[in-house]
């Protein structure tokens, strides 16, 4: 279980996270959604430990953790465009934290997440070589086997084009559950929080707007941003597929 | 597709007149000469040449102290990148190191030479200090710290462009798979730096290798190749055929050298996405880098500071006292101020012409369907391949009986080619970024190509071109080794006038003729890069 209690962040003069509280119970999904400029990476940067929080802590599992390096926290992200190192290929760039561990994974372990991301016919590739949803599965692979305790995406989905978007999403919907992960996803798009995540923090102007899971936001709107934001958004493109296919596909 | 028009067949032309007439021939022909002996055809010079002791040691010589050097150079504009890119120094210091490390190249390396004699040599600001000199200058000592002042700007360019296209947040992907600092440097910053490093190796060699100032004013008895063949065709005894021989040995390394670059190449890659990430702090490698950092720029500062002492003075070493006579001696003199209008006038149509040329080329190459547009490229390659003293000595061969000889416009055409590789690059680069579609709008906009060229490229190529200007212009103004051969009493430059000084020892005329070198690079390197960056800010406005 993660725990963020009254995190605020601010350079110099001006406040990018005020006040946020919120707590992940393990092997949740959960999204951090809102316009850009909100401060949502710069909240997953804190979860993380790459960004020091102005004032707040953070505990895990309800060890606080406010000041432990990035290192020690044992967290992982995936980054938007995926950050593999491009003179190695798929396979090296799989197990290269495997290096630096004490404690070795066998052949067969690593085999099962390779089978799992169904990376298997693309393990002797470079990285050029690959497509985009093959970089982010190797990406992912790269992150899981060094086995975070909590796993970031960082806009897992804006760098792929459409059709592979959904396949990813399951796919990540399968990893939370299979390793029993907690997950945390940031993102720009409504559509996209709401049918990924078991529960979405809608963020605006530094603070929570809603926290909630994706029935209870679509039900009951806190406010007039997150009814603005995010419903018309969504209103709209349902009235667009509505017009594509007719009524009588509702 | 559009179509090739006459407008770009009729500029096509000329520029490749100019490259076979100013480069492929004069070497064709020299290398002609190096196998005549007498009228027969024989490969007999050469078997001379390799048979003569002299060269033989002069060549392994020039090999060993370039190596050194290239080590020393590609090691230390290494460090120097590093500390540019990859530590928290200070922000001051860092544009401060680079100042002072790229300062050097707006002076002619000649003059590296006698500021080390003032240094390093028996009356230099050193030995008074120490008491005794610290190291004997002439020979290979001064050669070796010549050449790494030389070539240090031009690897610590190489190594900070690259730098700067490494993808910082590998560094904390690192982190995050818990890497021990050496693997994280080798995979971050070692790795993508390969090719580079061999590049500037290669390079630093080759400008060492090649490099006649430095050797003509600290070389002592130590024989290098260039003083050689200098010797060889301007000394006491001329011997014409043994001169062609030793410009096509001196070929050979710079042409191994570009095949190793090729090479080298399939060792870079590029990253897709270049994103700056804070670099975390880390004490001891920031202050141990800062440290490294004052040191050079305080050595390359000391050094450099008596060409600016030893004119001001009275009697340097003995008499300190300022005095502005040395100055007033230099201006009064018609010859020298003579000399320092025609290195003016020199300097300034070869960046016109210069820039015109590289210009079209690239325009030709890069955004038109020219048939043979590829042997733009080819130029550019040989330019960069031939050693300047080597393109000179085939000018004096092929132009010797013309009426070219002896001008103006033979040292112009000389310096155009000589330094055409990097400012074609520069407009390549440029031109290449530029949207591929603006010909087909201009087209449908009715206008012509050259229309097109005027009213949409050249606008948006302004800065770039400034930028070739200012290279042109700087080089143009401090290089010594091809126009040794060229220059006529006529049409004397400052960077072969202080040849000349050195055999009446004028060595305060030396350093005043360097000051006004280095304070007109100044004035037009300031000038150029402040109408860049201002058109750039007018951009982003």
């Amino acid at each position: 279980m993660l725990e963020l209690k009254n995190i605020s962040k601010s350079y110099k003069n001006k406040n990018v996270l005020r006040d946020i509280n919120l707590t992940i119970d393990s092997g949740e999904i959960v999204s951090l959604l809102g316009p850009s400029g909100c401060g949502k990476t710069t909240l997953l940067n804190i979860v993380l430990g790459l960004t020091e929080q102005t004032d707040g802590q953070l505990f895990y599992n309800g060890q606080d953790i406010s000041k432990q390096s990035m290192q020690d926290r044992g967290f992982n992200i995936v980054f938007q465009d995926f950050a593999l190192f491009p003179h190695l290929n798929a396979y090296d760039n799989i197990v290269y934290g495997l290096k630096n561990k004490k404690q070795q994974m066998s052949k067969a372990e690593i085999q099962e997440y390779v089978d799992f991301l169904e990376l298997a016919p693309h393990l002797h590739k470079k990285i050029h070589e690959l497509s985009g949803g093959q970089k982010q599965r190797v990406s992912i692979a790269r992150t899981l086997v060094m086995q975070p305790k909590i796993l970031l995406l960082d806009e897992p989905l804006s760098a792929l084009d459409g059709v592979i978007k959904e396949s990813i999403k399951e796919r990540i919907k399968s990893i939370a559950r299979q390793f029993k992960l907690t997950t945390i996803i940031v993102t720009h798009d409504p559509e996209e929080a709401l049918t990924l995540s078991d529960k979405v923090l809608i963020i605006n102007e530094g603070t929570v707007s809603q926290y909630g899971t994706p029935h209870e936001i679509l039900k009951t709107p806190k406010n007039q941003f997150v009814e603005d934001f995010i419903l018309k958004q969504l209103h709209i493109k349902r009235h667009n597929i509505y017009q594509l296919f007719g009524e009588s596909y509702a | 597709m559009l179509k090739t028009n006459k407008m770009v067949k009729i500029l096509f032309l000329p520029i490749v007149f100019f490259f076979l007439f100013f480069l492929i021939v004069p070497l064709l022909y020299m290398f002609w000469q190096s196998l005549k002996k007498g009228n027969s055809i024989t490969i007999q010079n050469y078997v001379e040449a390799l048979q003569s002791v002299e060269i033989r040691e002069a060549f392994l010589n020039s090999f060993q102290v370039s190596f050194v050097a290239a080590v020393i150079t590609t090691c230390l504009a290494f460090a120097l990148a590093y500390a540019m890119h990859f530590t928290t120094m200070n922000q001051h210091l860092k544009k401060l190191v680079h100042i002072g490390v790229t300062l050097p190249m707006l002076l002619p390396t000649i003059t590296y030479g006698f500021v080390l004699l003032y240094t390093f040599g028996n009356q230099g600001i050193l030995t008074k200090l120490l008491g005794q000199p610290l190291v004997t200058i002439y020979g290979f000592n001064g050669l070796l710290i010549g050449y790494v002042l030389y070539t240090l700007p031009v690897a610590f360019i190489l190594m900070q462009n690259s730098m700067q296209y490494i993808d910082k947040r590998f560094l904390l992907v690192s982190m995050l798979m818990h890497d021990r600092p050496s693997r994280r440097f080798y995979h971050t910053v070692f790795r993508p730096m390969i090719g580079t490093i061999g590049g500037a190796f290669i390079l630093t060699f080759i400008l060492s290798f090649t490099d006649f100032g430095i050797p003509a004013s600290v070389g002592g008895g130590y024989k290098v190749i260039a003083t050689e063949l200098y010797q060889a065709m301007l000394g006491s005894i001329v011997r014409f055929e043994q001169g062609a021989v030793i410009s096509v040995l001196m070929l050979v390394p710079a042409v191994l050298g570009i095949v190793m670059l090729s090479v080298l190449d399939r060792f870079n890659f590029q990253y897709k996405h270049v994103s700056q990430s804070a670099l975390a702090v880390h004490r001891l490698r920031d202050n141990t880098f800062t440290v490294l950092s004052l040191v050079c720029v305080s050595v390359i500062f000391i050094i450099f500071s008596t060409m600016f002492i030893v004119p001001f003075t009275k009697g340097y070493p003995y008499d300190f006292s300022f005095t502005l006579e040395h100055v007033q001696n230099v201006l009064a003199e018609k010859n020298l101020t003579r000399v320092y209008m025609n290195s003016l006038i020199v300097a300034f149509f070869t960046a016109i012409l210069g820039v015109c040329i590289a210009f079209v080329s690239a325009l030709l190459n890069v955004r038109t369907p020219l048939k043979g547009r590829s042997t733009l490229d080819f130029a550019s390659m040989i330019t960069n391949t031939v050693p300047g003293m080597v393109l000179g000595l085939s000018y004096l061969f092929f132009f010797n009986g013309s009426s070219l000889k002896g001008t103006f416009f033979i040292i112009i055409a000389y310096t155009v080619v000589h330094f055409f590789t990097t400012p074609y690059l520069m407009a390549k680069n440029s031109l290449q970024k530029m949207d591929p579609t603006w010909e087909v709008t201009g087209e449908l906009l009715k206008d012509s190509w050259l229309q097109t060229v005027i009213r949409v490229i050249l606008p948006n190529i302004r800065p770039t071109i400034f930028q070739m200007f200012s290279y042109y212009f700087l080089n143009a103004m401090v290089t010594v080794s091809g126009v040794i051969f060229l220059v006529s009493t006529k049409t004397m430059l400052v960077s072969t006038r202080i040849k000349e000084l050195q055999h009446f020892a004028k060595y305060t005329d030396i350093f005043v003729l360097s000051i006004f070198i280095l304070c007109t690079n100044l004035i037009v390197k300031l000038g150029c890069d402040y109408i860049t960056t201002n058109k750039e800010k007018f951009k982003e406005m």
